[in-house]
């Protein structure tokens, strides 16, 4: 088991109401898992990935991730766990403008503390790996949106996770840059890396094994 | 990792050129400011410090109270060193000193030389001047050496050895006994040659406590002894042997103090060889640095917080990949060292380009070596380090403290509730700036007064001629040749110009109601002074021709008669009228009738009031021609004056300088503070605006959504213009309302030593007040039109 939530509930606090983001959530996702989250506007789809992501906190419930209580944990051990095993990808992709595709793909291991020469050797890999050696000194701004987004999970994949979260990652591709990206994350699934994304599209959440449908912060 | 961290700021630099070359400008001209006045100040602080014994050098000012008139001078008679060294054991060695000019001569080579020193043998035991060659101890020890500086020694012999060469100089020969390295310029002697002091004349071989003309210094043998040696002076003085000596009566006293030498220059209120400086306007000009700086720092702080705007999602990418907040802290203390690195380049470069001009507004000669000293260099790269740390702390904590989640709920902007910061950099900057230009105007508007003032007599159009050699002797022909030079109006001569009068002296006045002692200023003047100078007689008339015939020097003296002419000070002083004044006797070198009454004009700074003043008839004390040209041509006018001097006078050289010259050289130092003060307010005023215009840009660009909303709700631009500038416009206005007062008070303080002062005009600060705003609104407005005109389309387009 990769992580467990039980009874999740996140609120916010509108005057003295409050009004639910999440509520009651239950999940278990396995090692090895491909799952796709649904749902229509404001469902709670991103907030439930960010929970997980451990970037945003909840209210209420438990939160076991590889058996850590991620609830009981203080800021910087969650940190360092979702630093080890947890790689992110956006709809909007999120590269450093001011970094090239090298420098981009480099930034995670810099932050882990990692010798040069290894990461010389790892982002070589990943570069050779997606096919973009030849892009590896252009700017963001220079790439169309699909090479962005594959620099964007290159990035994610670098410190080798067990789990990739993605937000809409097709979002602001075409069909046929999204198709790319989907068949990218199925092989990447197959080598054994857990994926949640959040997807509006019926066509990519097919690709997962697992569709978990949200309305209104509540798993249908 | 750094490497990373310079790289991103690097790129980003680039990117932003605008905000970058307005945040390194801004930082490097307040580094630069900073960096000259530092050295500036550290040239004041070093003065007379290169002298090893310094510690034990004192300078000896004497303080003198007669008839009831204290009067202090830095000048002492001959008596005090060598008397002080007989009496005293502390006193190891005594050297008076006395700088003139002369003219110099060598072969063809003929100067005049404004810097002669005259020093007894112990001047260079007692000085640590150094010697390129020759020997210390025997330098002086004949009346015929001399010793040169340097550059002296190469204008007058070039490549030559100087060393046993012979110079002429007031009939005598010298011979050349030593080369003496240039002067430093931090030494209160200054001098481009030495000899001995008993050169001076037949006016110096008597010890004599009075005629006090001579800077005596002296060596001590211990540092510590000061104290314990003036205590010994005190009492030593009020002995009854030595007040008779120095022919004390009654109240009378004659009291030295003993100041050491490294605090001549800034603390001592008497001007020895030359103007001290002041420790006060140390303190002002470290004051300015400082606001200049605090405002350059202020302004990185806006820029980079506005600029920062636009890089949450960066920071946030980071955090989410793993970056520490420590790490992102240290990424923007990074980049803000990376600009102040350049800014410190560039304040460097720019310190040695404006170099020049600082050296004219201090009246200081710096050259680029200055820069490279191991000290200035160290100071201003621990200053970098500072400001880096400073400047970059706000953004720094503000942007490392990023949430994480912001970045990914899409349209996060800056929560507004922290301006509080920045808009309190704004009231500071603007503050500073608006204290500085009403400052600067009241400087200006009193420097504009002393210039315009009518000071009782025509300061304009008075060429002033050195007398020296033998030009006293032939007095009366030379001014007759000089009156008859076309354009030259008329002709006087007198001991001292009369801007300036420093010659204190005593009349005695006896009248219905008793005798009356009073201290005084006089000078001697020759025929015609009141006339050439255009002063204006209340009652009475000028010295004429048959005055001479008063001055009768037979029968040992005894009818000898001296006419005066009284200023209305002095007449008032002694309670008589101008009218009353004409024709009754006075004595002051002798008994003479006052034949004039003239009315008050300004011999002394305008700080003083006018005080009362002696003139009296005495040609042979002459040392200036004065002639009074016609305004026009007056170049032609001093080409002839040239042609006749030359013909008369063929072994001096024609020097000749104005009298308005003299007068502003009064002022100098106020002249300096002004154009001082002028710079650092414009200064102040531009990296102010810099600043302002980087929040203005930030906060138009905070505001980009509800401009958006506002014109699609059908607000016009004006409106828009009006709500973007409002906020900004506040600030400045609570500025305004903070400095005027301290400027108003601190303009107060700075009049109040001026006897004759302009009043405190509220326009200036309105003026100060309007100008600032308008430059303000001009900054803000590029940013509020530019936000008004925008398509609401863009800034209201959904994620």
């Amino acid at each position: 088991m990769l992580l467990n939530l039980k009874g999740i509930f996140k609120w916010v606090q509108t005057g003295g109401a409050r009004t639910f983001l999440l509520r009651d959530i239950n999940l278990t996702v396995e090692e090895g898992g491909f799952i796709s989250i649904m749902g229509p506007s404001g469902s709670g789809k991103s907030t439930l990935l960010n929970v997980i992501g451990m970037l945003d906190e909840f209210d209420e419930g438990e939160f076991l991730f590889l058996e850590e209580p991620v609830h009981q944990l203080k800021e910087k051990q969650r940190a360092a766990l979702y630093k080890q095993y947890i790689g992110f990808v956006f709809q909007a992709y999120h590269l450093i403008d001011e970094l090239t595709v090298y420098e981009n793909i480099e930034t995670p291991l810099i932050y882990q503390g990692i010798k040069k020469a290894e990461r010389k050797a790892l982002v070589a890999d990943m570069l050779d790996r997606f096919n973009i050696v030849g892009k590896k000194d252009l700017f963001p701004t220079q790439l169309s949106g699909g090479q962005q987004q594959l620099v964007g999970i290159a990035r994610a994949l670098i410190g080798k996770p067990k789990l990739l979260l993605a937000d809409e990652p097709t979002g602001n591709l075409n069909s046929s840059q999204g198709e790319e990206i989907m068949n990218l994350f199925r092989q990447l699934n197959k080598e054994g890396v857990t994926i949640i994304q959040v997807t509006h599209s019926e066509k990519n959440a097919s690709h997962g094994q697992r569709i978990i449908n949200l309305l209104d912060g509540r798993i249908e | 990792m750094i490497k990373n961290y310079f790289i991103t700021a690097w790129r980003k630099l680039r990117k932003n050129k605008l905000y970058s070359v307005i945040n390194i400008f801004g930082l490097s001209m307040g580094l630069t400011a900073c960096l000259l006045i530092g050295i500036y100040i550290h040239h004041e602080l070093s003065y007379d410090k290169f002298n090893k014994k310094a510690d034990r050098i004192v300078r000896v000012t004497m303080e003198s109270s007669f008839a009831g008139t204290v009067g202090t001078t830095a000048t002492t008679g001959t008596k005090v060193g060598p008397q002080f060294k007989r009496t005293f054991p502390a006193v190891e060695e005594y050297v008076r000193t006395y700088v003139g000019h002369n003219v110099v001569k060598s072969g063809d080579k003929v100067f005049e030389e404004p810097q002669i020193l005259y020093a007894d043998p112990a001047f260079f035991k007692i000085f640590s001047f150094t010697l390129l060659k020759g020997d210390a101890a025997s330098a002086l020890d004949a009346p015929d050496k001399i010793v040169l500086t340097a550059s002296t020694a190469k204008k007058y012999f070039g490549e030559e050895d100087p060393l046993n060469k012979t110079l002429a100089s007031g009939g005598k020969d010298f011979r050349v006994s030593a080369i003496c390295a240039d002067v430093p310029q931090q030494s209160q002697v200054k001098f481009d040659f030495v000899t001995q002091f008993l050169n001076l004349g037949n006016g110096v071989q008597e010890e004599t406590w009075w005629t006090a003309n001579w800077i005596t210094y002296l060596l001590l043998k211990d540092k510590n002894s000061i104290a314990a040696l003036q205590g010994q002076v005190d009492a030593y003085m009020k002995t009854p042997a030595v007040r008779q000596d120095a022919e004390l009566k009654g109240n009378d006293q004659l009291a030295y103090h003993l100041e050491p030498l490294t605090s001549v220059h800034l603390y001592s209120s008497l001007a020895g060889f030359e103007p001290n400086g002041n420790i006060t306007y140390i303190y002002v000009f470290a004051t300015i640095a400082l606001l200049i700086l605090i405002i350059a720092c202020a302004n990185y702080t806006n820029l980079a917080t506005a600029l920062s705007v636009g890089r949450t999602s960066e920071i946030g990418m980071r955090k989410v990949l793993g970056a520490t907040r420590k790490q992102v802290f240290l990424q923007f203390i990074g980049e803000s060292a990376l600009m102040t690195g350049i800014a410190t380049l560039l304040a460097f470069v720019l310190g040695i380009l404006l170099l020049p001009y600082f050296n004219h507004i201090t009246g200081k000669s710096f050259t680029a070596d200055v820069f490279f000293q191991p000290g200035i260099i160290l100071v201003l790269l621990l200053f970098a380090i500072g400001v880096s740390f400073f400047a970059g702390l706000y953004p720094a904590i503000v942007l490392s403290g990023t949430q994480i989640a912001s970045i990914l709920k899409k349209g996060f902007t800056f929560s507004g509730g922290r301006n509080t910061i920045r808009k309190g950099l704004i009231v500071i900057q603007f503050g500073i700036s608006v204290f500085l230009i009403s400052y600067t105007a009241i400087i200006m508007q009193q420097m504009h007064f002393m210039q315009t003032k009518n000071l009782g007599y025509d300061k304009d159009h008075i060429t002033v001629l050195p007398i020296g050699g033998n030009m006293l002797r032939n007095f009366q022909s030379l001014k007759d040749a000089f009156q008859q030079v076309p354009g030259v109006q008329s002709v006087t001569a007198a001991y001292e110009t009369p801007e300036f009068v420093e010659w204190s002296d005593g009349i005695t006045a006896v009248d219905e109601k008793g005798k009356h002692d009073i201290s005084l200023n006089a000078m001697p003047v020759d025929l015609d002074f009141i006339k050439t100078m255009k002063m204006e007689l209340v009652a009475g008339r000028d010295f004429q021709s048959s005055d001479f015939a008063l001055m009768d020097t037979s029968h040992n003296g005894d009818h000898y008669r001296q006419p005066y002419i009284i200023n209305e000070s002095l007449a008032r002083k002694i309670g008589w009228t101008p009218e009353n004044a004409i024709g009754r006797i006075i004595e002051n070198r002798a008994l003479g009738p006052i034949v004039g009454v003239v009315k008050d004009f300004n011999f002394s700074s305008l700080r003083e009031p006018v005080g009362p003043l002696l003139i009296f008839l005495g040609r042979d004390f002459s040392r200036f021609f004065m002639a009074r040209i016609e305004g026009n041509d007056m170049k032609a006018t001093l080409g002839r004056l040239e042609t006749v001097w030359k013909q008369r006078i063929p072994d001096r050289p024609f020097a000749y300088h104005f009298l308005d010259e003299d007068y502003n050289k009064l002022y100098q130092s106020e002249q300096r503070s002004a154009v001082l003060f002028s710079v650092a307010a414009s200064l102040a005023i531009i990296l102010a605006c810099l600043g302002l215009f980087g929040l203005a840009a930030f906060t138009t660009l905070q505001r980009t959504k509800e401009i958006g909303i506002r014109r699609v709700l059908g607000a016009n631009i004006s409106s828009i213009t009006f709500l973007v500038a409002r906020n900004f416009l506040l600030l400045v206005s609570i500025s305004i309302m903070v400095a005027v007062p301290v400027a108003w008070w601190a303009g107060n303080r700075w009049l109040e030593d001026f006897a004759f002062r302009v009043p405190l005009q509220v326009y200036v600060f309105v003026m100060a007040a309007v100008s600032t705003l308008l430059i303000a609104l001009f900054t803000v407005g590029f940013h509020s039109v530019r936000a008004a005109l925008s398509n609401p389309v863009h800034s209201l387009r959904s994620e």
